[in-house]
Order: structure tokens, then sequence, then C-alpha cells
């Protein structure tokens, strides 16, 4: 019982987490686009969003501002999807809320 | 370790502009430049200089209020996390960066140990690097002027000094670069290449040294700080507003 409440909380948190995220990029992009529609799935960039490189560095600035996470080139796979973001910044930020 | 320490009134409308190495030498005279011109300072020096400091004295003499983060510019650590409490001190947009952290030690390349050669790679390059890459994410909506502190020694290159002369070549380098690759962002990157300036740098060299310098410069004399700072504050502000790229000597015709 106590190990499905966690499950639970953990899912919740998640849920939130990649919510927040979705808010960030989709807002501070100013993108014309509901953020409770995007896949948690879907590319960010090439299909999908369609962002360009001049996005890349907004996103990073933005999980650096928003969320205190910090990205490098190393880290570029992050920018596979919103579930990939939100697994790197659980990594490297395990305490990370829901912003 | 990076210690923030206000030492002024951080409310004021004024515009802000951060100085690396703003503890002494030319950029301290740029500080007091662009204090003068109404901008207040936030200081990046290794030394975090404090609110009794020359610095602020000066800084606040000429209108301006004084911040100062104890920062190791080559420090990866240092300077993200001091750009981050700059940011969430006072939340004001930061219209002009002044990378002039730099540092000299000089001997002859035969026996120049790496140690020796990457110790001034890593403050002069690497650091403008850094400060430079968290300067342009600070300044991605609102653009701005990032001026780097050159030196006639990147151009031309002087005997015993591979490192400095290599990492000041880098720097005119990456000033090119990096004004092509923000310039849609509305930001602008510069250089100044002083050629001798009274600084504690030049001070160092023997008299014997420094006067068959002085036979060299055209104008016969070496540069105060607070004339290289006026071309640092030209290339911070809108009385450039259209030159992005550019490597300014303030060498007394050293170059010409």
């Amino acid at each position: 019982m106590v190990q499905r409440t966690a499950q639970y909380e953990r899912a919740v948190h998640r849920y939130e987490l990649n919510a927040a995220v979705r808010r960030s990029i989709i807002g501070g992009l100013d993108l014309p686009v509901d953020p409770d529609l995007v896949d948690d799935d879907q590319p960010l960039f090439g299909r999908g969003l369609e962002l360009d490189s001049l996005d890349t560095l907004e996103i990073v600035s933005l999980m650096e501002e928003d969320f205190g996470v910090y990205i490098t080139d190393e880290q570029r796979f992050v920018f596979g999807s919103v579930n990939k973001l939100v697994d790197f910044a659980e990594a490297s930020q395990p305490a990370l809320d829901g912003a | 370790m990076v210690e923030e320490k206000i030492v002024a009134d951080q409310s004021s409308a004024r515009p802000v502009a951060l100085i690396t190495g703003a503890s002494r030498g030319i950029g301290q005279s740029s500080a007091v430049a662009m204090a003068e011109a109404g901008f207040d300072i936030v200081g990046f020096s290794q030394s975090g200089d404090s609110g009794n400091s020359e610095t602020c004295r000066l800084v606040n003499l000429a209108g301006g209020a004084y911040v100062t983060h104890k920062v190791n510019v080559a420090v990866e650590s240092d300077v993200r996390s001091a750009f981050r409490s700059l940011l969430t001190a006072n939340g004001r947009r930061l219209h002009a960066v002044v990378v002039s952290a730099g540092i000299t030690s000089d001997g002859l390349a035969a026996t120049m140990s790496a140690d020796r050669f990457d110790s001034v790679i890593a403050v002069n390059l690497r650091g403008t690097f850094l400060v430079c890459r968290e300067a342009i994410k600070a300044m991605r909506k609102t653009g701005g002027a990032i001026v780097l502190l050159s030196s006639t020694s990147g151009v031309s290159g002087q005997a015993g000094q591979v490192n400095y002369s290599a990492s000041k070549g880098g720097v005119n380098a990456m000033t090119q670069a990096l004004a092509k690759e923000v310039a849609g962002l509305g930001i602008r990157v510069n250089a100044v290449a002083p050629g001798f300036t009274e600084t504690d740098m030049f001070r160092r060299m023997d008299v014997k040294a420094r006067n068959g310098l002085i036979q060299h410069i055209p104008l016969q004399r070496v540069a105060k700080p607070e004339e290289v700072a006026r071309a640092v504050r030209f290339l911070a502000t809108e009385e450039s507003s259209y030159i992005t790229g550019q490597i300014l000597p303030v060498d007394g015709g050293l170059t010409a």
C-alpha cells in the first residue's frame, strides 16, 4: 500500500514536471500552441515543434532559469522530446519540483 | 566559491554593466568610465573586492552603484553561480559586459612549463569564453554589448609571451566568431587591443625594458588606463551601435 502511494506521488510529480517544462518552452518561445496538446514524446526539432537552432539557446536558457538544469553540447540528446528533457532534469537534479 | 556583497542601492533604473577584473587596472578604469556614462556596475574579481574597495569608491564617486562578486573566471561553476545570483538578485536587464580579467606569466617558450602556458590560457581565453557564454544567455532577449579586452600582443605576438599572445590572439578570433553568431540577437561583440598601459602588469617590467619599449611607440608614451577605458565605453554603449566584430587598437600608433 505504501509502495503504491509512493508510485502514485511519483507519477503525479512527473506529470506536473512535464507540464511545467511544456509551459516554459511554449511560453518562452512564444509558440502558437496549447502546451497541453504537445505530446511528451514529440520531437522538439525538425518535424514535431519545428524549432530551429536559435531556439536551442532559448530552451537551454529557460531550463537553467526555470529549473536550474544546465545543458551543454554533451547533452544534445535531451532535445529529442519533453520526456527526454525531463529525464535529464530529474537525473541531474533529483530534488526537482514541478516549478 | 562565490560571495556576493551588496554595497549600494540596486533599486535604480540605471542601465547595468558587468565588468570582470574590476578590482584594478583597465577593469577598474572601465568600471569608472561606465559609471560616468550612467551605468551601475556589477564587478567580478578574484579578490572579491569589498564595499571599501577603491573600485567601489570610484564608481560611487562617478554616480554609480557597485555590486561585487568573488569569481575566478576560469572556473565554470564560479561563473555560472555568479551570473545566476546577479540575475535573480535584482532582475535588472544587463546592458553591457566588459571582459577585462587577465593575467600574464611570461617566459621563454623553450623553458615554459605546460602548467604556466595553461594557466594564462585558462584565465584569458577559457575565462572569456565562460563569461561570454553566460552573457549571451542573459542578453538573448534584450540585446546588448560585449567588449573583450585583447592586446596588441594578440595581433603581432611578443617574444617571451607565447602564452599571453596566444590567449589574446584567441580572444580576437573569438570576438569575430561570436559577433557573427549573436548579431541576430541584437548583441554586439567587439574587442579593445591596448598596447602598453600603466597597469600593474606594465610596472612589473624592469625600467630599462619599459624605456626600450616606449621608443617604439609613435606617441612616445604608454597609455593611461582611463584612455583605454574610454574606448571600452565607446564599444559598450550605443555610441557604437553599428559596430560589431571589430578589434580596436588603443596603442599610441604601435601597430599602425
